[in-house]
């Protein structure tokens, strides 16, 4: 049945994220906006009223620290947007959740997600000279006895500094390109490994984002996310493992992507409440000649924002009911990453010095939506994933 | 925050019954519609042989009462706007021309007394199809759409009808025509007028496109109806918002249909055209066009679907039709304007059918009352 609407019980944990949000991470927001580095320890009770709400919801597993969401996309996805709707960088500074759980749980075997599932762990796979293809990662794992020998920088690691344990992607060999890359796990604390520095950022200043680097970094054979010591010379096995790697992300961008719709909503509804206060209304359908150009301008602003809200949902959607969601989950991906920067951006234009003031948040929105448009694949790499489908092409024919 | 109440998940798979309905018409608008597209631009309507087709699609039929000749099934909202999505991806003119008085039998047996509905439905199975103009489109540049160009004065059992109403379909078909006027307590009505009625006018008119669909202004001098000809009665009073929202759900979702078929277009062409020596679609300023185009098509999608599903509810859609309809008509006319620049000079010719899409998108927006759902 074609129904594009969420059932009451979610539109309850909607209810639900959002009181969090708004009474938990609102308060916060600017406190560590501010205070960039300084671990945000209210995010603790966040916690606390998850488990509340999974209690509620009779949840037996928790679903959004291991991403092990089994048929929960959708729930996640809605949650993350209230979460967001929120304060994403304080989302992201969440103790418990990172994005090396979702690669664990979609690369790990069941010895490793029971291990390492419900541990904190961030991701580590761009490198200086490395962003986007990430095929060309220069960080190496050489097997030496019983132990994998890590050497490598990694950079723009989120939570890399806070979290317990790093997912890291190297190479088995250099000359082999993408069907030699494994990702590892490393624990916080083993030696040669460090946290080299960490980014003063546009926005998301909350979140801790470190540079890392592994000098001679010894890690047990196990830990071999996978288990896959051997190289594939096969073109399509190969592919088929990097796929796997590549994978994890067509689970996470609905994610993001959903994160993007939620700050988008908070800077619509905020500029709403600012604007009310200098007696501002809606006028939705009215033609333009009935329209004030900031009624038009919301009225456009709103539709897109609920095109891409659609798109996102339609592809966690697609997850939890085991269809291929690569095409959509990038499609959804690339319109909420570029029309919540358009919204946040247009809304503080709109507000005027109010907009541009750190007496409110519509600006602080605007540098937090930029990262949105670039991290889990920048909008032209999702442009680049939609386009090889729609046309039918490779990645070497169309670069 | 959602405001609507549902315990069905979400869910975008089409039912049965709507796959079967579907993969009909869907394939009505390819080997009916679009080869006929032209021919039927240059003669300014469908053949009589075209039109017979169309009819007996028995799209009309299927929605009046059994009582009078038809056979009363309730449709809903989605499967309408599958409906029209599946037709305008032939050709948008020639998908109107069954969507307006589609419409127009729909709002009859809707709103129409009893004395109207036994008038006037069983010859819309029976008889001609365009026997009752509708105007809903306004002449005048700044109406609000939610008002009428019309005004109608109540002066006891005598209404006075006074301006224009722009783009009546097949007007010269018709016997009578359902307008839509404005009264001076602000409300908007809907009312019958015969064709020959004194102070009633028609003027021919050529629009830049749907130009496969006659259609014609009507101008009111002074016209004086009875009240009885007030669309349900006298004191019958319509939501005119919603009748104006559920046209544009409709509006979208026949802007949806052409918009896949700019894309289903382009694709092939782009792959196929080769410059440089290898084909333009290598290239990311063409492809990331061509995605761009995926995305919106596929948003705009959903967005129509979400609105009639609200509909279907009972649940207030609004807002939600209005934000669809501002997204098709933006993003019917992106996708309209670059699928003639991805054919570049090609596509500004009548050799392919993108010029014919890119004015016919541009109706998107503007049209009101051309399909309901």
């Amino acid at each position: 049945m074609i129904h594009p609407l969420l059932p009451n019980q979610l539109q309850k944990t909607q209810e639900t994220m959002r009181m969090a949000a708004e009474f938990i991470l609102r308060p916060i927001s600017r406190k560590y906006d501010k205070a960039e580095h300084e671990p945000p320890l209210e995010m603790e009770q966040l916690n606390q009223a998850a488990a509340a709400q999974k209690k509620q919801t009779g949840m037996t597993d928790d679903s959004v620290k291991s991403m092990d969401l089994g048929g929960r996309n959708l729930w996640a996805v809605i949650s993350l947007e209230q979460m967001c709707w929120g304060d994403v960088g304080l989302f992201l500074a969440r103790p418990g959740t990172g994005l090396g759980n979702a690669a664990i749980m979609a690369v790990g075997n069941a010895e490793q997600k029971t291990k390492w599932g419900k541990r904190w762990a961030a991701m580590a796979i761009t490198e200086p000279a490395a962003g986007s293809d990430s095929k060309n990662i220069s960080t190496t794992a050489v097997l030496d006895g019983d132990e994998w020998v890590i050497d490598g920088e990694k950079i723009y690691v989120t939570d890399g500094d806070r979290c317990d344990c790093v997912v890291v992607w190297a190479t088995l060999n250099k000359n082999m390109g993408k069907t030699a890359i494994r990702s590892f796990l490393v624990e916080k604390g083993t030696p040669g490994f460090s946290v080299a520095r960490l980014e003063k950022k546009l926005g998301i200043r909350a979140s801790d984002t470190a540079t890392l680097i592994f000098d001679n970094c010894r890690i047990p054979r196990e830990n071999l996310l996978g288990g896959k010591e051997e190289i594939e010379t096969d073109a399509n096995a190969a592919k088929k493992s990097f796929g796997g790697a590549m994978q994890t992300f067509d689970n996470t961008r609905p994610m993001v992507a959903g994160m993007a719709i939620g700050l988008g909503q908070a800077a619509l509804d905020m500029t709403r409440a600012l604007l009310a206060e200098e007696g501002y209304e809606d006028n939705f359908g009215a033609s333009i000649h009935q329209q004030t150009a900031v009624q038009r301008e919301l009225e456009m602003l709103e539709a897109e924002l609920e095109a891409a809200r659609l798109l996102v949902y339609k592809s966690a959607w697609m997850m939890d009911n085991k269809m291929p969601n690569s095409k959509e989950a990038s499609m959804g991906k690339a319109k909420a990453g570029r029309i919540g920067n358009k919204i946040s951006l247009k809304c503080v234009e709109i507000c005027s010095m109010q907009g541009f003031s750190e007496d409110h948040l519509l600006e602080k929105f605007s540098r937090d939506s930029k990262i949105l448009d670039i991290f889990e694949g920048t909008q032209q790499i999702q442009q680049l994933i939609v386009a090889r489908q729609v046309l039918g092409k490779s990645s070497r024919d169309l670069k | 925050m959602q405001d609507y109440k549902t315990e069905s998940p979400f869910d975008i798979t089409l039912s049965e019954e709507q796959q079967i309905t579907w993969d009909m018409l869907r394939k009505f608008a390819e080997t009916e519609l679009r080869p006929q597209a032209r021919k039927t631009e240059a003669e300014g309507m469908p053949s009589q042989e075209l039109l017979k087709k169309i009819k007996s699609l028995d799209l009309i039929p299927l929605i009046i009462p059994e009582e009078y000749g038809g056979m009363g099934l309730k449709q809903d909202s989605v499967s309408s706007a599958l409906a029209l999505e599946a037709l305008a991806y032939g050709d948008l003119s020639l998908a109107m021309s069954i969507s307006i008085p589609l419409l127009t039998a729909q709002i009859i047996a809707e709103h129409g007394s009893e004395e109207q509905k036994g008038k006037l439905l069983p010859e819309f199975v029976a008889g001609s199809i365009f026997q009752v103009g509708l105007g809903i489109n306004n002449a005048l540049i700044s109406t609000d759409s939610y008002q009428s160009s019309v005004t109608a004065k109540e002066l006891g059992e005598e209404i006075i009808l006074d301006g224009s109403k722009a783009g009546v379909a097949f007007a010269n078909d018709a016997k009578s025509f359902l307008i839509s006027a404005s009264n001076e307590s602000g409300e908007c009505g809907l009312y019958f007028v015969n064709k020959d009625q004194e102070g009633l006018e028609l003027e021919e008119k050529e629009f830049m496109g749907l130009k496969g669909t006659p259609f014609s202004q009507i101008n009111f001098s002074n016209c004086k109806i009875s009240c009885s000809q007030k669309l349900g009665g006298h004191n019958y009073s319509i939501n005119y918002q919603s009748l104006i929202d559920s046209s544009r759900i409709g509006m979208s979702a026949l802007a949806l249909g052409v918009c896949q078929a700019v894309l289903d277009y382009v694709v092939p062409y782009t792959n196929e055209r080769v410059a440089f020596d290898e084909p333009i679609s290598n290239r990311q300023s063409v492809a990331f066009l061509i995605a761009d185009m995926a995305i919106e098509t596929e948003a705009l999608r959903l967005m129509v679907y979400k609105s009639a599903a609200l509909k279907d509810l009972d649940e207030d859609f609004h807002k939600q039709a209005s934000l669809t309809y501002r997204f098709a008509t933006h993003h019917g006319m992106k996708i309209g304007t670059d699928g003639v620049q991805l054919l570049g000079g090609h596509g500004y010719t009548h050799e392919h059918p993108v010029e014919l899409w890119y004015r016919n998108l541009r109706a998107i927006g503007i049209f009101e009352g051309g399909a309901g759902v």
